[in-house]
């Protein structure tokens, strides 16, 4: 039965972006744990560790985020658990994104010179101490553009979550479209929102970007 | 519960692969060279042209780069018919791609543009070059040098991206996963062979890509 | 008609006043020796010669040709007027060669076997004939400069424009450079340089403009400007550069 496109679709879809935001909330708490851990691994002076850290990160960036999804939510189902699509999501995307993080934050303390670690060794700090004081400090003010630029990416990456059934925007958008058959306006509604939560977003990088180079 | 692996099954639909494996590689190709044309254009639009193009070109980029490539596709794909322009899913897939590799790909390129020194620009003017033979001649071959790293990570992420058109039923690769699992009811098994395939594929491109520079940049 | 004529030129950089008031006439087959202080304007003024610098009063005639007439085909005019930069400005990606066959194809049509020809026979003139193969990043700042040198030539201007060419270059390989010059200016080419070599000036060239404060303060012969200043702003210049 065909519906009538009206405001009331529109507000359904400007709601169904709080999943969007919350799953995004939920990648980058996952995916900055993971991306920590990865970043860490891949500066340690123990080469059997960095390995590790660069198997996953090129793993990861090698293969499709949709593969990650369907291997979460078809796959672990065989092993008897009921994978929810929220589980399978959070999986899927901190696994994604603490790889894409994992990088840019590597970037970022591998930025820090060489002379900071051998000032803060010459004081006698050890490996995890001059990280802690020296390196670190430094690597966050760096990181922010990026990272808050990849926060936009995860915004939009957000919208593969709707092929496995997941209510976010994207899939309130093919909903929606499947009882008004507009899809033209509603595809256009739902890349507006998009825009709207990620523009604000890519700009506030570029500016932090921007200062951080006057800055230097 | 137990479960026995049975990748066995998997690989023997491995003719079902090769076939999503060739649209997958079709789509990869043909939008990786719609794109880089469409970044070279843009790019040269965006750093030397009039304000009104400049403006237009910011407007296209702007509009790709915030939105997902999922939606980008389901507006051509579903939304585009009510106004009259129907394609088929392998088009759609193609337009849909080249369109969002072309916005990355003009802002990948013009940062390699800006980075050439005006003094490159007037030792072509000086010598009589029109603008366009300075764009040929002078700045293409290095503004792509140094942006190549760049450009060849996002041509590489594109290729994976192209899984998404399996969501409109273009057979490519990752559409086939979802036959494959029809047919053999290895739903874990199907989805790893299918990721490490793409892995490979990754793998693949970006030695063809190392190839490429060493033969076409890297001089001695 | 003088080959170059500059009249009343104003130039401006914001509230900055470059250019003020510059009035110059240059004869063919003249060699002209500009000096000055950095920021007496004598690069800007040189630039206006091809219309790199636009400008906001007076005019800059060449052949004839108003240069900075917006319907003027700067274009053309430049494959008239040859110009070498202080920081060499070599196309890095290209061999010297196509560095040198670049323009002649491209602009002039010049069939590949022809272009070859001159461009072997211009890299003769400066010295380095075999370097015809090689990269600029494979070659010193005297070799790159040379080059430079006869890439322009290689367009056959009637004029040359020369923009500090010898500053950027450690001292040791500044006399290869000069002896390239004196080579052109002995074919007579007509020349303007830009140049803090007081010697070489004194030596080649047939008249030395002094500028300061972006105006022409002193011109005349060679020998007599260089020797016997009127001004003491030229005679405080020359006493500073000739230490």
């Amino acid at each position: 039965m065909i519906r009538e496109l009206s405001f009331i679709d529109v507000l359904y879809l400007i709601a169904a972006t709080r999943w969007t935001l919350a799953l995004t909330a939920i990648a980058f708490l996952g995916g900055g744990i993971v991306g920590l851990t990865v970043a860490l691994l891949r500066v340690s002076s123990f080469l059997p560790l960095r390995w590790l850290g660069a198997i996953y990160v090129h793993a990861v960036q090698g293969t499709p985020l949709l593969a990650w999804l369907f291997v979460f939510f078809f796959g672990l189902s065989i092993f008897g658990f009921t994978v929810s699509p929220w589980l399978a999501a959070a999986a899927a995307y901190s696994i994604y994104a603490g790889a894409f993080l994992g990088e840019i934050w590597r970037g970022c303390l591998q930025a820090i010179p060489r002379t900071q670690w051998e000032a803060g060794a010459s004081l006698g700090l050890g490996f995890t101490q001059q990280l802690r004081y020296i390196i670190v400090p430094q690597a966050l003010r760096l990181a922010i553009p990026p990272t808050v630029g990849f926060l936009v990416q995860l915004i939009k990456n957000t919208s593969l979550a709707a092929v496995i059934g997941f209510i976010e925007l994207t899939r309130e958008g093919q909903l929606t479209t499947a009882t008004t058959f507009r899809p033209f306006t509603v595809y256009l509604i739902v890349a507006a929102i998009y825009f709207a939560l990620c523009f604000p977003l890519t700009q506030w990088s570029r500016r932090l970007e921007r200062r951080l180079h006057v800055a230097r | 519960m137990t479960y026995s692996f049975q990748f066995r099954d998997v690989f023997a639909a491995w003719e079902f692969m090769l076939e999503g494996l060739v649209l997958t590689l079709e789509l990869s190709l043909v939008t990786m060279a719609v794109g880089l044309v469409i970044g070279l254009a843009g790019a040269a639009a965006r750093v030397y042209g009039a304000t009104w193009l400049k403006r237009t070109v910011a407007v296209y980029v702007e509009t790709i780069r915030n939105t997902p490539l999922i939606v980008q596709l389901f507006l051509i794909f579903f939304g585009l018919p009510s106004a009259g322009l129907k394609f088929d899913a392998g088009t759609a897939a193609m337009i849909a791609l080249s369109i969002n590799l072309g916005a990355y790909s003009i802002e990948i390129i013009r940062a390699g543009l800006e980075a050439i020194p005006r003094s490159q620009i007037e030792a072509g003017q000086s010598l009589g070059l029109t603008p366009v033979q300075i764009y040929r001649y002078v700045i293409i071959f290095p503004a792509l040098k140094m942006m190549f790293p760049a450009l060849s990570s996002q041509f590489v992420l594109l290729m994976l991206a192209t899984s998404v058109v399996s969501q409109i039923s273009a057979q490519d690769l990752f559409h086939m996963a979802s036959i494959i699992q029809s047919r053999t009811f290895r739903d874990f098994e199907v989805y790893i062979v299918v990721a490490a395939a793409y892995l490979v594929l990754a793998l693949l491109f970006r030695l063809a890509f190392a190839c490429i520079y060493h033969l076409v940049f890297a001089r001695r | 008609m003088s080959l170059v004529e500059l009249k009343n030129v104003v130039k401006r950089y914001g509230t900055n006043t470059v250019l003020n008031g510059v009035s110059l006439n240059v004869e063919k087959g003249e060699i002209i020796a500009i000096i000055g202080r950095s920021g007496s304007g004598k690069s800007t003024m040189l630039r206006c010669v091809n219309g790199l610098e636009p400008i906001q009063g007076g005019t800059v005639a060449f052949d004839g040709t108003v240069v900075n007439d917006p319907g003027t085909d700067l274009r053309k005019l430049r494959q008239h007027v040859g110009i070498v930069f202080q920081s060499f400005n070599l196309f890095p990606h290209l061999s010297v060669e196509k560095n040198i066959t670049l323009a002649p194809k491209v602009v002039k049509n010049v069939p590949q076997a022809e272009a070859h020809a001159l461009a072997e026979a211009v890299l003769r003139k400066v010295g380095l004939a075999e370097k015809i193969g090689a990269y600029p990043d494979q070659l010193s700042g005297g070799q790159q400069q040379r080059v430079a040198i006869a890439r322009s030539l290689a367009m056959q201007p009637q004029l040359m424009l020369f923009d500090e060419i010898t500053s950027a270059l450690d001292p040791e390989l500044v006399g290869e450079v000069l002896k390239v010059l004196e080579e052109v200016a002995r074919e007579g080419m007509t020349m303007m340089l830009v140049t803090h070599e007081i010697g070489f000036a004194r030596k080649v060239a047939n008249r030395v403009v002094f500028m300061h404060e972006g105006k022409i303060w002193e011109e005349g012969a060679a020998a007599e400007t260089l020797g016997r200043p009127r001004t003491p702003e030229l005679e405080t210049f020359l006493s500073a550069v000739l230490h």
